[in-house]
């Protein structure tokens, strides 16, 4: 796959960082048409920019074999999105804390704590076929 | 996310604008910082008044310009910071490592005091 593909609420794009203006254009439509408001939007937009960065690198390592799908939906007064990527995974109780003072003023490292604080929910599930990352937040 | 810089009384001023997410769009002002950097240029202002909102990519870059800075005698401030970016610094708890500025011209003028 060397293109994004998009099917309904779903987009698949190669692993790539390339592609993360496909997928906040993507994300930023869907809720627009739910009737988000605009900072809701962007801490969802950033919560989603953070986790398809990891899975990139992190999970999938740039393998453009490899893809990052993210599907999203509305429950009720939730947005619940999925982003899977074909890694091994990683476990968020191992994450170092970005606020402890010797890691303060590093240039990585924050990314899952902003979506951690911005998000309601965040639930990681690894399995042998890859990482599914589920986030919610109310829009009530 | 576009960006434009300029010098103004000694002081370099970087005015990023749209969303710095990572990947090719957020290089572009790392590349930037580090090429004035390189040319030993000591002050930065960085105007976040068009930036609509930046990840731990953005902060990242912000940081490690900062960082290097600091090292060298330099520093980098930020003007123009939106709400959404700074309820980010708090977050992060970065909010008092950058000192930030209402106007680009106040920022200028900070670096005469």
């Amino acid at each position: 796959m060397h293109e994004p593909i998009i099917k309904g609420n779903m987009i698949s794009i190669p692993s790539s960082l390339e592609y993360l203006t496909n997928i906040d254009d993507f994300i930023e439509g869907i809720l627009r048409g739910f009737e988000v408001e605009d900072s809701l939007i962007a801490d969802i937009a950033i919560s989603v920019s953070e986790l398809v960065n990891n899975s990139v690198n992190h999970g999938n390592h740039s393998d453009s074999d490899k893809t990052v799908s993210v599907s999203i939906s509305k429950k009720g007064t939730d947005i619940e999105i999925m982003i899977e990527d074909q890694g091994q995974g990683f476990n968020p109780q191992e994450i170092s804390n970005p606020l402890d003072e010797e890691n303060l003023l590093k240039d990585t490292g924050r990314g899952i704590f902003i979506v951690n604080a911005l998000m309601d929910k965040v639930d990681v599930k690894t399995t042998s076929s890859g990482t599914k990352t589920t986030i919610t937040k109310s829009i009530a | 996310m576009k960006l434009t810089d300029r010098e103004e009384n000694g002081v370099m001023i970087l005015e990023p604008a749209g969303k710095i997410m990572g990947g090719p769009d957020a290089s572009l002002l790392h590349d930037k910082l580090y090429e004035f950097i390189d040319q030993d240029k000591k002050k930065f202002v960085v105007d976040l008044s068009q930036v609509d909102w930046m990840n731990s990519t953005g902060l990242g870059i912000l940081i490690s310009a900062y960082t290097t800075l600091r090292n060298n005698d330099g520093k980098l401030k930020l003007a123009n910071v939106t709400e959404k970016i700074k309820s980010l610094l708090v977050i992060t708890k970065l909010d008092p490592v950058f000192e930030s500025y209402d106007s680009i011209a106040e920022a200028i003028e900070s670096f005469n005091e």
